[in-house]
């Protein structure tokens, strides 16, 4: 369900109003020769969904006198917090411990709910520690003991599952992965020079002491180590021997060729600088296509089938985003998560900034747009029942009736402190392939300000319009165009008419199906606002800011919004 | 040569802008087929006095990979990246939207949408622009972006470049829509381009390789040389033909199981998509003529036992589908799960000549590269092989594809007039293969160096030949030599097909990174936002021929003191 009808969205012109000279502007240059004005909104276009906001959602910058949508801000994270334990994270330790919570919470791989640390303790036989422990899903009740994991205390779970594979086989940490490599170079240099003394039955069961192969980790470490001592070995030989090293040299031969190795007359050049060269071995990160693996995963789908492997979600979710069955499943630490401060694109004011204290909703500064815009807002007008009869059923929205004019009361509410000019103007059909018909019976008309409620009670020159005793014979209210329907304080209501289209073209014989929400009714209505108000302080300048008080400025203000009706219902 | 390979294009030439209906290149910093282009990699010693040691604040980076489907993003040093975001329709709802977290709308079937092609809805771009609408492409970025950066990135108020790596030849009013995003929208004070066939190449470990990027829209088959792409072919024989083989399969499959009375199945392309990536599979080698192919002992021996088993019962896998009316657990033959990529991919039951040029399969279009590669550069080329991009994690593919190449070439040879397959073929093949690795040491003992990287030349006359006895000498004599002075003998392998597995594009970026290695295309903040891709072309007496010839050799001018920037592969 997009939103419960009927809705209003606002629309954030920042897209097509850049500042920038964008480059992608220049190349949708034929957008912009169209008049703005002149272009009907299309709640249809694709784009529409990108600039379209519930009024909550947006902000006002008071300086710029404009909306301010999440497109049209900077923002400035102020801090990180886990949104499971509620812990601060020093901004030093976020990028290192990966934008994770590297306490105890954790989020279940396969269905992403919360996880939590239970006891495997036998009752009956209860341990010391209580323990051992595993992470579990209340949801889905997958555990790490899927894996072949337990830990063993039931704090610092992240450090523990650090230093335990799938399966429980610990892994090996930096540095013993560091001396491991260390280890196996060696190996391997003794082995070159078995061949070279011509020893060939040298040991061959070099190769990796575990068994897998090796992990997305090892050989990314394996190359960054590898392209490092490359990269040493090619510095100082730069100074010397530039012309070996001239990456760009256009004779790249030359340095294939070196590649190659060579005869005698190659030898005496090789001498002088060794070229860069691609990695040899595994432990430099060279990894020669192995079918083994795939095969293996080939037979082990067909033995396991669907429920063992992972859904595209489920992987990307994952820390190695390369794996296919569920036993290589981690649980999936907690993403940290921001308070951040918003400032206008533009201008650069702050135009929001929550309290820093983590367990705190509130904001020091927040500027909302439904503080500076009128709320537009719609319903069905029904029939009042007659005293004594029984209730009407709410009207559905749910059930639009082509071709049957219907009416709405679109209340229009004024948040500022001045009386607003509203014009409403909307194109007589709407866009889309199901076409209804639309009229505002009212378009232009005055809202009140937003003065205080006392005020409101004090002066009671806008008197409600009494609706009451014009009601018509069939229990529904008189509707007379170019009157507005109703007023309050700070609001008024204008009705407007709507006749939903066709879901079928009676004319066409064969109908394509409608696509997705193409039977809902969405009126597209441009909002023009013309009030007066004090000019502001920066406006005024400094030098002025103390005399002329009181004075005036008009201004105008405009922008789309999208009124979604209801969904017609099929004949 | 050229034009009678079609499918391929020389990456330099200025052949396939005008076929994908861009916008005018920047014709002045292209090079001509002949000169071969400034390696993307250059190394200015002064970058690389500390190994390993921390960044300056100026010298951070955010990695980012750019797919037509996925945008991959993290930093620089570690093996994965933080998020791999996909583009879809949820991920176009407007704020406020939550149907996608409504089980209802879960278990409900998506249908196209009219007019629009096979998961076009989960594709950010296409390279032809003619039905593009950039504003939405750049709508869908930013909000991608957006959600990399607040959710999986959060980083502070600092400043940090940006690493993108990119599909070569990219369209420029696509390149400027999203480097219009990155530069405005969030902050980045510079953006260093790197082609992917290159990243993917320093994945692997290698400095030169034959990288086939098996994408969604299409598969290019890239030969790189030192880090520069020399030859590139394409295909449309790809992840979204795959898909939608793997649909019409499942439709099929659906339609058997189901009822007379119930609605004709149709399944969307999310079933699609996950049926391929957890069960889809494909036959490491044809089936069919496999009596006719050659394969070389290497190969594993579980593959063969795998291909001649026959299983009874026949094995198979259960699909639930929840969302088809009635929802339905589908029992499916679990050979049939490897049919639609041999058809999409493999496509064996067509003849060669039925195919358009964009549409070869694989093993075709990698051995046309290949063939088009002047002689030793494809020696090398061919016994590295790296194959990625989406599909090729499909279990068994890589090795079905290294097959069948291996069998064309068996086949074939390396002579361009094409020879089919006789009884003598294999023989004569062997022999000129032979007589070509003879060829090239020939050359390289006369310390001959062929200056034309791009030439199509078919090889020089051949030598008298050689006896094997003497070769196998040689053989062992130079890799002696290159224990004790160069590099080691895996760094010479070359004249058979060998596949080399790679991180991927974005680990070869994040290593890039990490190593502080510049980039040639550099684009500077300030210069972008105030002349666009536009900014490349007004200084073009600075592109890199010209800067080449007048630094000294090995004093490559660092990023720092580049005045201007060049559009590298993507000019
Ligand atoms: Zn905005
Ligand atoms: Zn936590
Ligand atoms: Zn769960
Ligand atoms: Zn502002």
């Amino acid at each position: 369900m997009a939103q419960p009808y009927p809705y209003t969205y606002y629309s954030c012109d920042c897209y097509d109003a850049k500042t920038t000279a964008g480059a992608a502007k220049r190349a949708s240059a034929q957008l912009q020769a169209e008049d703005e004005d002149e272009r009907t909104f299309d709640p249809r276009n694709p784009r529409s969904n990108f600039s379209l906001y519930p009024l909550e959602h947006l902000l006002y910058c008071e300086d710029c006198q404009q909306i301010r949508c999440p497109r049209c801000v900077i923002e400035e994270v102020l801090n990180w917090f886990c949104p499971s334990c509620l812990f601060e994270v020093p901004s030093s330790l976020v990028k290192s411990d990966g934008n994770r919570c590297t306490r105890n919470c954790y989020n279940c791989p396969i269905c992403t709910s919360p996880m939590t640390v239970s006891s495997l303790d036998d009752p009956t036989n209860p341990s010391e520690s209580g323990g051992p422990w595993i992470l579990a899903c209340p949801y889905c009740h997958w555990s790490t003991a899927e894996t072949g994991i337990e830990f063993e205390k039931h704090t610092g779970i992240t450090q523990q599952l650090s230093k335990v594979a799938n399966g429980g086989k610990p892994i090996p940490t930096p540095k013993e992965r560091e001396k491991e490599r260390e280890r196996r170079k060696e190996l391997e240099n003794r082995k070159s020079r078995d061949i070279l003394s011509g020893s060939e039955d040298s040991p061959t069961q070099d190769q990796r002491r575990g068994d897998a192969s090796p992990n997305l980790d090892d050989i990314y470490l394996n190359l960054a180590a590898f392209y490092k001592t490359q990269l040493v070995a090619q510095a100082p030989s730069n100074l010397f021997s530039p012309h070996d090293i001239n990456f760009s040299s256009p004779s790249s031969y030359s340095r294939i060729m070196n590649l190659y190795s060579s005869t005698t007359s190659k030898k005496q050049r090789q001498k002088k600088a060794a070229p860069m060269r691609e990695a040899a071995l595994e432990l430099e990160g060279l990894m020669i296509h192995d079918p083994s693996s795939d095969a293996a995963a080939i037979e082990r789908i067909k033995k396991e089938g669907w429920g063992s492997t992972l859904s595209p979600a489920q992987k990307r979710a994952q820390p190695n985003p390369n794996i296919r069955f569920d036993t290589e499943l981690r649980p999936v630490a907690s993403l940290l998560m921001t308070k951040r401060g918003k400032r206008c694109r533009s201008c650069r004011h702050i135009l929001s900034k929550p309290e820093s204290k983590i367990t705190s909703t509130r904001y020091k500064i927040k500027l909302l747009a439904l503080q500076h815009i009128p709320r537009l807002s719609l319903r069905a007008l029904t029939p009042t029942p007659p005293p004594g009869a029984p209730a009407a059923t709410p009207f559905d929205y749910n059930a639009l009736r082509s071709g049957i004019p219907a009416h709405f009361i679109l209340h229009v509410s004024n948040p500022i402190f001045d009386p607003i000019r509203v014009t409403l103007a909307t194109s007589s059909t709407t866009p889309g392939k199901v076409a209804s018909r639309v009229t505002i019976l009212c378009p232009q008309f005055e809202v009140g300000a937003n003065t205080d409620v006392w005020d409101d009670a004090l002066s009671s020159s806008l008197t409600p319009v009494k609706r009451a005793s014009m009601l018509g014979p069939d229990g529904m209210p008189q509707i007379e165009a170019g009157k507005i329907w109703d007023r309050g304080r700070n609001w008024t209501s204008v009705v407007i008419e709507v006749v939903p289209g066709f879901l079928k073209d009676p004319l066409k014989k064969e109908d394509e199906e409608l696509g997705e929400d193409e039977d809902v009714l969405e009126i597209p209505v441009f909002v023009r606002l013309e009030f007066e108000s004090d000019v502001s302080a920066e406006d005024r300048g400094l030098g002025d800011s103390l005399g002329k008080k009181g004075e005036r400025e008009r201004r105008e203000e405009a922008f789309w919004t999208v009124i979604g009706v209801g969904k017609i219902a099929p004949m | 040569m050229a034009s009678g390979l079609g499918g391929e294009r020389k990456v330099s030439a200025s052949l396939s802008r005008s076929v994908r209906g861009t916008t005018p290149r920047l014709q002045d910093l292209a090079a001509t087929p002949e000169s071969p282009r400034t390696p993307l990699l250059r190394s200015t010693s002064s970058l690389f006095g500390s190994p390993g040691g921390s960044f300056r604040t100026e010298d951070e980076y955010v990695v980012l990979e750019l797919g037509s489907r996925f945008v991959r993003g993290g930093f620089p040093g570690e093996s994965a990246p933080r998020c791999t975001l996909p583009f879809g329709p949820d991920e176009q709802r407007r704020v406020g939207d939550y149907r996608q977290w409504d089980p209802e709308h879960g278990q409900t079937r998506r249908k196209r949408k009219r007019g629009q092609d096979w998961g076009q809805e989960y594709e950010l771009y296409r390279m032809d622009l003619t039905d593009l609408d950039l504003g939405l492409v750049e709508d869908r970025f930013e909000r991608t972006m957006r959600e990399a950066y607040s959710k999986y990135f959060l980083l502070d108020q600092k400043p940090r470049r940006i690493l993108l790596a990119l599909p070569p030849r990219m369209p420029h009013a696509l390149m400027s829509t999203m480097l219009e995003v990155l530069f405005s929208s969030f902050q980045a004070p510079s953006i260093t381009l790197l082609s992917s066939p290159v990243l993917s190449t320093v994945g692997a470990g290698l400095r030169s390789a034959l990288v086939v990027d098996i994408g969604w829209a299409e598969t290019t088959v890239t030969g790189v040389c030192e880090y520069r792409e020399v030859q590139e072919g394409r295909t449309i024989r790809a992840g979204k033909m795959l898909s939608e083989e793997m649909a019409r399969l499942l439709n099929t499959a659906l339609e058997d199981e189901l009822d007379v009375g119930a609605p004709k199945p149709e399944v969307s392309f999310e079933e699609a998509d996950e049926v391929i990536t957890r069960v889809g599979w494909c036959k490491s080698k044809p089936k069919s003529n496999r009596n006719t192919l050659y394969f070389p002992a290497r190969t594993s021996p579980i593959l063969e036992e795998f291909e001649d088993a026959v299983e009874s019962p026949e094995p198979s896998i259960t699909i639930p589908f929840p969302k088809n009316d009635p929802p339905i657990d589908l029992v499916i033959p679990f050979a049939q799960l490897a049919k639609p990529a041999e058809t999409a991919l493999f496509a064996p039951d067509t003849a060669l000549n039925e195919f358009d040029d964009n549409e070869l399969p694989l093993h075709h279009l990698i051995y046309r590269v290949l063939l088009a590669l002047p002689m030793d550069v494809r020696r090398f080329c061919m016994s590295r092989i790296v194959i990625t991009g989406g599909v090729s994690n499909m279990p068994g593919l890589k090795a079905r594809i290294l097959a069948e190449l291996d069998a064309l070439v068996q086949q074939r040879g390396w002579d361009p007039v094409r020879s089919y397959g006789s009884a003598s073929a294999r023989h004569e093949a062997l022999l000129r293969q032979k007589r070509e690795s003879e060829e090239l040491r020939r050359e390289e003992a006369g310390d001959k160096v062929s200056e034309s990287l791009d030439s199509d030349n078919s090889p020089a006359p051949l030598s008298a030949g050689l006896q094997e006895t003497e070769i196998d000498q040689i053989d062992i004599k130079l890799s002696h030599l290159a224990i004790r002075n160069g590099p080691p003998p895996t760094c010479s392998v070359g004249g058979t097909i060998r596949g080399v597995d790679s991180l991927g594009a974005w680990a070869g970026a994040s290593l890039v990174a990490q190593l502080r290695i510049k980039g040639i295309v550099e684009i500077e903040r300030e210069k972008f936002l105030q002349y666009g891709l536009q900014g490349a072309s007004r200084e073009k007496e600075i592109s890199v021929v010209p800067q080449r010839q007048s630094m000294g050799p090995g004093v490559g001018r660092g990023a720092g003191e580049r005045a201007s920037w060049t559009l590298g592969v993507w000019a």
